[in-house]
């Protein structure tokens, strides 16, 4: 089963999609096919956005849960979608 | 220049507000004078429209206070003052459906009550609250004393 990631921004935010692109490597760089990486307008998904407690995009929220309010390190996201990957796995 | 009280006339806002917001560092006299009144110039009724105005969307005076210092920021940019906008207006969602909940808690609680003038014993509102079990539904409607006498 594919593991979902929620990238929510804010629209027109060029920082936001900056910090995604990097993201986005690190998914594509595990295997995109494992993944499903959905880009969220904050205000047009607010329903989703407030129901996963988004305080403050930009926020990356991984199965359902808000792992990260603010966009993590190429690094840690790589560390935690590995660790899911190795769970998922076992 | 203007006194406290003609400020506070332009503005419709009490003078007891205006010395609080000099307080929370919202605005403060452009001058005092001979007698130690405080004066006003005009950007005053600016600023305390601004407030008034932040405060109907929701703004706490914190909130009016960063939005105001980053209208003074060179540095800012309207990125700035949209992320302010965005974070608040998730605020005011979680708010909202948290009231929702709220809502319909109680719709249960008030649907529970069948209104026989019984003593406050066989009050079933009562008794939910008191077990905690307002958002439960049904299974918390019993009376207070047959919950009393079963534990």
């Amino acid at each position: 089963m594919k593991i979902l990631i929620e990238a929510f921004s804010a629209p027109g935010c060029a920082k936001c999609a900056q910090s995604r692109a990097a993201l986005k490597a690190v998914v594509e760089a595990l295997g995109a096919e494992r993944f499903d990486w959905r880009d969220l307008d904050v205000l047009q998904e607010i329903d989703r956005a407030v129901a996963l407690g988004v305080v403050s995009p930009p926020s990356l929220a991984i199965d359902g849960e808000l792992v990260f309010p603010a966009l993590p390190t190429p690094e840690r996201l790589r560390d935690e979608l590995m660790r899911r990957l190795a769970d998922g796995a076992a | 220049m203007l006194t406290i009280g003609a400020v506070a006339n332009k503005t419709q806002v009490t003078t007891d507000s205006l010395r609080y917001y000099e307080r929370e560092g919202l605005i403060r006299p452009a001058a005092k004078s001979a007698g130690g009144y405080r004066l006003y110039t005009e950007e005053a009724i600016r600023r305390v429209a601004f407030i008034k105005q932040a405060q109907q969307c929701g703004f706490s005076l914190a909130e009016i206070r960063e939005l105001l210092e980053l209208r003074a920021t060179d540095a800012a940019c309207c990125d700035d003052i949209y992320r302010v906008a965005v974070e608040k207006k998730l605020q005011l969602e979680r708010k909202i459906r948290a009231l929702g909940a709220m809502s319909q808690a109680l719709t249960r609680l008030i649907e529970m009550c069948s209104r026989d003038r019984s003593s406050l014993d066989e009050c079933p509102i009562l008794g939910a609250l008191e077990a905690g079990l307002a958002v439960n539904g049904p299974a918390a409607a019993q009376p207070r004393r047959a919950r009393g006498k079963s534990a």
